[in-house]
This record gives structure tokens, C-alpha cells and sequence, in this order.
């Protein structure tokens, strides 16, 4: 009887799952789907499941209305010079503070643990008073400079757990046989890391791919855009041509969700690594 | 042995380079996050429009906020969101935490689709609701009138307007779902075993040994999710309604870029936020006040 009852509550708890999973899933579904129907074409009085006719041409008139493959361009050079900054800042910092004396490291903790809890919204201002001082405002550089400051105080808190968990006597060792600092750090630490290291990438990552508010608060010249804001400008020329905004919004969901799908196992299906997956 | 050691480790020059990698982290901060941060406490005070001197006007930006009609608009919208969202958004992540935290294939994946609308970019996600939220040809009408329901006009009411955007930021929760998964696992297994021998309900289970060993986490993610507030409100409002419609959707965040970016008022910008953040902070204390005078738990 009891073994009996907990079946059907493992069946109820499968069956659950699975709604919900779809439930989540929809929305984007319903993207895909709304992404190949004809352009211009009458939109659908009734729920849309499935496309017989894909129209596949959306994708590329993408490119077409605006000049989306430069905007993707510099998307990608942002991405290119923020993530290895942010790769080499904080995971430097992260051994420093795994290395240092423990009243050093409490206190570099607690200041990126406050670090965490200023809002976006309270450096929007003076970030751009330094961008103009700097004369870096309208240039892909002002998308770029947080990652000086290693993008997130996390990262360098994950990196500095990763090193804590390294015996003490890997680095020691290393050090009698003459390595400094520096060659410990990239012959000893770094390798032994390599799941924060791929972490920290996909985060990074995705933050700077995503980052919307930087280019509208400190973009103007349209040759710096990037993909967000060629999103929106899509938008704005034409709300209603509902399929080409969908192939927009693919287009740029799609490289995070490949990386997102190929590293889902280590966070999502090994439940031990899941505190290392804190996104800001 | 020991000894050598130590005189070689002194020798080196480790500790100082050691502070050298500090620095760039420290330094960086600094300019780009906690300077920035003071700096706009500090033009609270002042007349500033971005260009030339600031003038100290005392609290007269703080006056001028109280008596704004959008600073109280948009004080209620924030506050409506806070309400709604925050609870809604971490008992979400609670409950699907404790339903997918099976071991197994199949429950790995059900993971993987609750957090995928988390990884979605903010722009792209926008547009995919706008479309979702269109009242006649939107999916999530076709959906409810295919159900038989009444579809809501979404964005073009005040009220479902707000509803809409609190909706579609309840399937971006996967940064909550994982941390408790995460806590889940510290909880040892002994304690519901324990309980199952001594017949206690599940709800039982659920109140006096689930809840109050994730309270730390909760509460943690309580500050965070009030804190996020402050700024994942931005791009939806931006994008699907422009604060619309009669302002029903000018959360802080808006209203702080319009008067910074489009008035160039600095000091009444920075006044706002200022506000904002005092009364997140009582916030955060008061429901700090309440947990600890309820119960007593060791982070």
C-alpha cells in the first residue's frame, strides 16, 4: 500500500516536472513559431503549434532592416575585450584573496559582498561623468571598463573559493621550487580551475552579450550600437512586423543559449556545483 | 626544514606581488563602482546638470521630489512591483526547487527548461513578451480564449499592464532556483528520515525542517531579488510600454534615466535614488527585525 502510494506520488511529481518544463519553455516556443510565419501575412486568429510553411527568409531580413551584422560585430568585439579582462582581474584578485592574510582577505570579502548589493541604477550616473572625463563616452570602451573591475565582485569571490578548496601545499610546494607569484598563479592555480574558468566565461559572457542599459546610457553614435539596441531600433521601425522581430530576438538569444545548453550538465544536473552559479 | 622554508618564503617578494594582483581589482572598484556610488550621494545635494560646477542647494532636490506628481506615481508602481514580484518570484523558485530536486535524467532537464527563460538577453526576452502580451493575435490570448476566458488588454490597461510585467519576470528566476537547490543539498537527509519514522505530515516536514534551515537563504535572496528590483524593472518598461500606459509602468529605475539622461538633472536623479535606497534599507531592516524575532538560526 505504501510503496504503492509513493509511486503514484513519484508519477504526480514526473508529471508535475513536465508541465511546468513546458509551462517555461512556452514562451519561447511561441517565438519560433510566431519567427518563421510569413511576414505581412494576416496574424493568426487562432493558437499557432506548429508552422507548415516555415519562412525561413525572416532570419535574413534581420540584416536587411538594419545594419544588424555591424551591430553584431561590435557585440562581438565587446564581448572579445570584456570577458579575458574580466577572466584575468578576477581570477588575479581571487588568488591574491585566497593567498593573503586572513585579516586582508576578510576585508576584500566584505567589500565585494557590499560591492554586491549597489544597484546598476547608482553608478549610471557618475560612470558616465567618468566615461566623459575619460573621453571614452560614444566608444566601444565604455561598454568594455567594468570588466577593470573584474564586471562582478562574484567572480572573484567564486575564484577565490575555487583556490581556497587547492591544498595549501600545491602552492607551497610550488613556491620552494622557486615559482613566484606570477607562475604560480598560471602554472599551478589556474589549470587546477578550470570549471570557474568556464563559469566565469559563460557569466561574463552572457552579461556583456546582454547588456542593454550600457549602450543607452553611453552610446549615441550609431556606428558603436550594438546588437541590444539594434534589437530595439528593429522594433522601433517596424512593431508590428512581428515575424522579423522574432528572428531578431532568436538571433540574439541563440549563442547563449547553444553555451547554455552544452554547459546546462555541470550546474543544473550535478546539483554540488550549483552554488557556483550566481548570475548578476 | 621548517625553518628554510620560512626564510625563503619571507625572502621571496610572494607577499608583494600578491598586493599587485589585488590591485587592479581594487583600484577598478574603487573608480567604477564605490566612488560613482558616493559621488551620487553626494550631488543629492546639489544642483547639477552634468556640465560644470555642482551648487549645494541643501535638501531642496528632496523637497522637489515630495512635491512631484511622478516622483508618487512612480514610488506606488515600484512598491505595487516589490510587493508582487519579490514574494512571487521566490516562493516560485522554493516551490520548483522542492518539486525538481530529484536525482535523474529526466528531472536534470526539467531543471534546464526552468532556468533557460533566466538566460534568455533582456532585449529579446522584452520583445518575445510584447509579442506573448499582444491582446488580439498575442499567443497568450489565442491560449485563454481557446480556454474559454475573458483575454485582458495586457499592456494597454494600467493594472494588467503592471501584471505583465510581474508575470514576465516570474519565469526569470533561475539565479533563486539554483541557490536553493544548492541549499537544499546542505539540509542531511538523516532529518527527513527521522521524520518519516516519527509520521510527520509532509506539510510538518515542510514547516519545521525545510523552511527554517533555507532561511538564510531566503532571506538572502529576499535583499537580492529587492535590490534587482531596482533595476531589472528598467529594460521591460523601456521596451514594452515606455512607462505606459499613464504611467502605470514608470517604475524608479525609468524615471531615475529620464530625469538624469533626458533633463540632465543629476542632483534631482541622485536625490531619488537616494530615497529609494533609504527606504529599500528600511525595508531590509524591518523584515531582518521581524525574522530574528521570530526565530532564532545560525547563517
Amino acid at each position: 500500500m505504501r510503496k504503492r502510494l509513493r509511486l503514484i506520488g513519484g508519477g504526480l511529481r514526473l508529471t508535475t516536472g513536465l508541465l511546468v518544463s513546458i509551462v517555461f519553455i512556452l514562451p519561447l516556443y511561441w517565438a519560433v513559431i510566431a519567427s518563421v510565419r510569413e511576414a505581412g501575412a494576416p496574424p493568426p486568429a487562432t493558437i499557432a503549434w506548429w508552422e507548415p510553411d516555415p519562412h525561413w527568409e525572416n532570419f535574413a531580413a534581420v540584416f536587411e532592416i538594419v545594419p544588424m551584422a555591424k551591430y553584431m560585430g561590435n557585440s562581438l568585439l565587446v564581448v572579445a575585450g570584456a570577458v579575458p579582462i574580466t577572466l584575468l582581474v578576477s581570477s588575479l584578485a581571487g588568488f591574491a584573496v585566497s593567498q593573503i592574510a586572513q585579516q586582508t582577505r576578510d576585508w576584500v570579502i566584505n567589500l565585494s559582498v557590499a560591492m554586491l548589493l549597489i544597484p546598476s541604477a547608482a553608478v549610471w550616473l557618475f560612470r558616465f561623468q567618468l566615461l566623459v572625463w575619460l573621453g571614452l563616452l560614444d566608444s566601444l570602451w565604455a561598454l568594455i571598463v567594468p570588466a577593470f573591475a573584474a564586471s562582478s565582485p562574484l567572480f572573484v569571490l567564486l575564484f577565490n573559493w575555487n583556490y581556497r578548496r587547492i591544498p595549501a601545499e600545491t602552492f607551497d610546494a610550488a613556491r620552494l621550487d622557486g615559482a613566484g607569484a606570477w607562475t604560480t598563479w598560471w602554472r599551478v592555480a589556474l589549470p587546477l580551475s578550470r570549471p570557474t574558468l568556464i563559469g566565469v566565461t559563460v557569466l561574463a559572457f552572457v552579461l556583456y552579450w546582454s547588456d542593454f542599459i550600457s549602450p543607452v546610457l553611453y552610446i549615441y553614435n550609431p556606428d558603436w550600437y550594438t546588437m541590444p539596441i539594434g534589437l530595439q531600433l528593429l522594433n522601433q521601425v517596424g512593431s508590428t512586423n512581428w515575424p522579423v522581430l522574432m528572428a531578431g530576438s532568436l538571433i540574439m538569444t541563440a549563442p547563449v543559449l547553444v553555451l547554455f545548453l552544452l554547459l546546462q550538465r555541470f550546474f543544473l544536473h550535478d546539483l554540488s556545483l550549483a552554488g557556483l552559479f550566481d548570475r548578476n | 626544514m621548517a625553518s628554510l622554508m620560512q626564510k625563503r618564503l619571507r625572502r621571496d617578494p610572494y607577499r608583494l606581488h600578491l598586493r599587485l594582483f589585488l590591485l587592479p581589482f581594487l583600484i577598478g572598484s574603487l573608480v567604477l563602482v564605490v566612488l560613482p556610488a558616493l559621488a551620487t550621494m553626494a550631488v543629492a545635494f546639489t544642483e547639477y546638470n552634468s556640465i560644470g560646477v555642482p551648487s549645494w542647494v541643501g535638501l531642496e532636490n528632496f523637497g522637489r521630489l515630495m512635491r512631484s506628481d511622478y516622483v508618487r506615481i512612480s514610488m506606488v508602481n515600484t512598491a505595487i512591483f516589490v510587493g508582487l514580484a519579490v514574494p512571487l518570484r521566490l516562493i516560485g523558485a522554493l516551490g520548483l526547487a522542492m518539486l525538481l530536486q530529484q536525482k535523474g535524467r529526466l528531472f536534470g532537464w526539467y531543471r534546464a527548461a526552468v532556468y533557460l527563460p533566466t538566460v534568455i538577453p533582456e532585449v529579446a526576452y522584452a520583445l518575445i513578451w510584447l509579442w506573448i502580451f499582444n491582446p488580439l493575435y498575442g499567443p497568450l490570448n489565442l491560449a485563454l480564449g481557446w480556454l474559454g476566458l475573458d483575454p485582458p488588454a495586457w499592456l494597454a490597461t494600467p493594472v494588467t499592464a503592471r501584471l505583465a510585467i510581474v508575470l514576465m519576470l516570474s519565469f526569470q528566476i533561475g539565479e533563486g532556483f539554483v541557490v536553493l537547490l544548492a541549499g537544499m543539498q546542505t539540509i542531511p537527509k538523516s532529518f527527513y528520515e527521522a521524520a518519516r519514522v516519527d509520521g510527520a505530515s509532509s506539510w510538518q516536514t515542510f514547516t519545521r525542517i525545510t523552511l527554517p534551515l533555507l532561511a538564510p537563504w531566503l532571506l538572502l535572496l529576499t535583499f537580492r531579488d529587492l535590490i534587482l528590483s531596482l533595476q531589472n524593472t528598467f529594460t521591460p518598461s523601456f521596451v514594452l510600454t515606455y512607462g505606459g500606459p499613464y504611467y502605470a509602468t514608470t517604475f524608479a529605475p525609468l524615471l531615475i534615466y529620464e530625469i538624469a539622461f533626458d533633463f540632465f538633472d543629476f542632483g534631482l536623479a541622485a536625490a531619488l535614488l537616494v530615497l529609494i535606497y533609504l527606504v529599500m534599507a528600511i525595508i531590509v531592516l524591518s523584515v531582518l527585525n521581524l525574522v530574528q524575532s521570530r526565530t532564532e538560526f545560525d547563517a
